[in-house]
């Protein structure tokens, strides 16, 4: 028994003396969203592998929308698991990793560099992953939502690219009744019990001036100013504009409505352009505009901020290894390389003008300060708790189950004890 | 816990009783039972780590305050605060009422439907291995695959149910985003998948039935449907029973489908009380208002399969 135990040993130590290469491999794991193109991602991963020969990257891919991949983390970082070393996180979410201590703070890795490097990123994502002066995560990319309409059917039907709801419904109306196709929708916002739900509320909110929590972290969602959205899109549905399933839209949805030629206009996310002018099945390849959502009053649009973050997990036995990794990943190189292989929002400003950005996204000029402008979703550790509660009851509404004012007074009854 | 169990067993055998039953027992009888000890231990243990634990567990967790979001909070015991909690909960009783609606729909539906099929496949058809497919295939596949599926049937724009509609020149209908279309979708998802286990059940009780019942009641002019409820119905009893209890304690447990049809919308009203669960603990991270909801709904399976045991334990003596 003693002698079958050595001999096993001693067999296994030679086969690894002669595999040297593999012993001094480090191999970490990297998880990331359907969503969030993990095609480019495992691109960009072989450009490291390549550079850091030592370093074996494994994407891990989740599902496709962000509360589906956090519930999978709840469950693999509640029970402290260490096989992830690194993963993408939701622009929501730091504030939730920082307080369930599962991201791994970036500063003593950063040391002396830290002020120089969170410098160089748009302002709103150095914001939102410096929690309690730590730094949680690193930006990956940037997001933010857009009007996305038919160029094509607008200058067909003398419509100039809306700047007010009234616009928008008017103009949408115009084209809706001339086309005279069933199959044709006016616009669409994601309507289904899913994230993207908080901001089809809170961007007209934003725009009116309101907030749901004032600085001091107290709820604020009082008045006609918290009912208005409701009546917004109410309105929207009475006349036709927001098809009559909106309850049931979710972002991708809308994406590939709009891609088949079913949809004249969506509020959507950065990723959609890339999507449109490459994929194969897209029948409305250069038909494209991109301009700042509507608001009530010109000038005043509102967007969520989105875009994905880059945490080194506090359970990784790699932690120094993610971390490089992960410094590779919020790069300029890299933000580059999504720029044009996937329409992902650069985390740094130069990137915006750069030639070859431009000529994969010529909007992309103009998006800059619809970047910087946009507006962080309420910044709490029960974060999961408030976007169930507005994406629930948003979608109750629009589904004609509850009127604006149930709706609301849910809302508010719900927040309050969050936000006491 | 387990380990004492053992132990307990173990000395009983050492250390014979007073009793006078277990003191006649011989050198030989007691090393039989020592043995019979020793291999049911394994058995217990794997059931105290798998079912005693996490039990336990659960309910030490629905006493205190644990939320994985809050960890500065600690976990303080809070008595029955939790409990009290869902009590003035209105999602919980939202939910627990749908998860009753759905029990008072589906495990009927299904039992209806499973017998009709049952019924259906005891025929004597010669080419057995269709049908019997047919009977398995809903019961193979798994139950979020069977929801994804539905989701795709009732879809607005492209569902096949609305495209049926529209052929016979009807409107589509908000299948998924009106609130009592969206039941009924469910509910039509559930006993399709449901059905075929049911039927599986009853119709092995079918082939029990002996042949010789059926001629004797058509020789004293019986018809068909006078056969199907003087001999099939009582004789296939047992068998019915066996499927609604397993039926009730599945349909009480409802998560998947909804789940993945409609994840609980419009609003909440197609949220059962397992998804609430699921959304407390693994969304919210609530572990222990999630730990008190699990209880209460534990407690719910309790009474519902006690009834239904009684009944089971009663009927075979009363019918004998």
């Amino acid at each position: 028994m003693k002698k079958t135990l050595v001999t096993a040993l001693l067999g296994a130590a030679l086969s690894m003396a002669a595999t040297g290469d593999l012993m001094a491999q480090t191999t970490l794991r990297i998880f990331t969203g359907g969503q969030q193109r993990p095609d480019v991602m495992k691109q960009i991963v072989d450009v490291y592998m390549q550079r850091n020969p030592g370093v074996k990257v494994e994407v891990e891919v989740g599902g496709a929308t962000s509360e589906q991949q956090q519930q999978y983390l709840n469950t693999v970082l509640a029970s402290r698991d260490s096989t992830l070393d690194v993963v993408l996180i939701d622009v929501i979410r730091p504030a939730q990793w920082a307080a369930a201590q599962w991201a791994e703070p970036l500063d003593s890795y950063l040391g002396a560099e830290k002020d120089a490097t969170m410098a160089r990123y748009v302002a709103a994502y150095r914001e939102a992953n410096i929690v309690n002066g730590k730094v949680i995560a690193l930006p990956y990319f940037a997001d933010a939502q857009f009007l996305y309409y038919r160029k094509d059917l607008f200058e067909k039907h003398g419509v100039q690219p809306p700047k007010t709801w009234t616009e928008l419904r008017d103009g949408l109306k115009k084209i809706m009744d001339a086309e005279k196709n069933p199959n044709l929708s006016g616009f669409q916002t994601a309507g289904a019990p899913i994230e993207g739900t908080v901001c089809t509320y809170l961007v007209p909110l934003w725009e009116l001036g309101g907030q749901l929590t004032d600085a001091s972290g107290k709820l604020t969602l009082t008045g006609e100013t918290a009912r208005k959205p409701f009546d917004l899109w109410g309105d929207l549905k009475s006349s036709g504009v927001l098809p009559s399933n909106i309850a049931e839209i979710v972002t991708d949805r809308m994406r590939q409505n709009y891609q088949a030629g079913n949809l004249i206009s969506t509020m959507n996310w950065g990723y959609v352009w890339n999507r449109v002018e490459n994929d194969a099945d897209s029948v409305v390849k250069g038909k494209t505009g991109v301009v700042p959502m509507p608001a009530y009053e010109a000038g005043k649009s509102a967007t969520c901020i989105g875009g994905w973050q880059l945490a080194v997990t506090a359970f990784s036995k790699n932690k120094a290894e993610a971390v490089k990794l992960v410094r590779f990943l919020s790069s300029p190189e890299v933000s580059k390389m999504q720029a044009i292989l996937a329409s992902h929002m650069p985390v740094f400003p130069e990137v915006y003008t750069d030639p070859e950005v431009l000529k994969a996204n010529p909007w992309f000029k103009d998006a800059l300060p619809v970047v910087q402008t946009a507006r962080s979703r309420p910044v709490t550790p029960r974060y999961n708790e408030v976007s169930e509660i507005i994406r629930t009851n948003m979608n109750a509404f629009l589904a004609g189950t509850k009127t604006a004012d149930a709706a609301l007074s849910d809302m508010q009854s719900r927040l309050t004890p969050i936000f006491k | 816990m387990s380990s004492t169990t053992a132990e307990a067993g173990a000395r009983h055998a050492a250390t014979p009783p007073a009793r006078k039953g277990r003191a006649r027992l011989s050198p030989l009888e007691r090393a039989e039972r020592r043995l019979g000890l020793m291999m049911l231990a394994p058995a217990v243990l794997l059931l105290c780590a798998v079912v005693v634990y996490p039990i336990v567990e659960l309910v030490t967790t629905s006493l205190r305050f644990e939320h994985l979001a809050q960890p500065w909070m600690g976990t303080p015991f809070v008595g029955l605060d939790n409990f009290a909690r869902a009590m003035s909960d209105e999602i919980f009783w939202s939910s627990t009422l749908n998860t009753v609606i759905y029990i008072v729909v589906t495990v009927p539906g299904a039992v209806l439907v499973g017998l009709g099929l049952a019924l259906l496949a005891n025929q004597p058809f010669k080419i057995k291995w269709p049908v019997r497919l047919g009977l398995l295939l809903p019961w193979a596949l798994p139950l979020v695959f069977t929801g994804l599926i539905f989701r795709w049937f009732f879809e607005f724009n492209q569902g096949i149910v609305n495209n049926a509609l529209m052929l016979v020149g009807m409107s589509p209908r908000q299948w998924l985003s009106d609130p009592f279309l969206a039941f009924v979708a469910t509910c039509i998802a559930i006993v399709w998948k449901s059905s075929s286990f049911v039927a599986l059940v009853l119709l092995a009780g079918l082939q029990t039935i002996p042949r010789s019942l059926y001629e004797a009641a058509e020789i004293d002019g019986a018809g068909r449907w006078q056969q199907f409820v003087e001999i099939t119905l009582p004789m296939l009893r047992p068998a019915i029973v066996v499927a609604l209890i397993f039926r009730t304690i599945t349909a009480i447990q409802t998560f998947d489908i909804p789940y993945a049809m409609t994840n609980g919308g419009p609003g909440h009203s197609t949220e059962t009380l397992a998804m609430y669960i699921h959304k407390t603990t693994i969304d919210f991270l609530d572990l222990g208002y999630g730990s008190a909801l699990a209880v209460l709904m534990f407690a719910v399976s309790v009474v519902a399969t006690s009834g239904y045991l009684r009944y089971t334990k009663r009927d075979p003596r009363k019918e004998a």
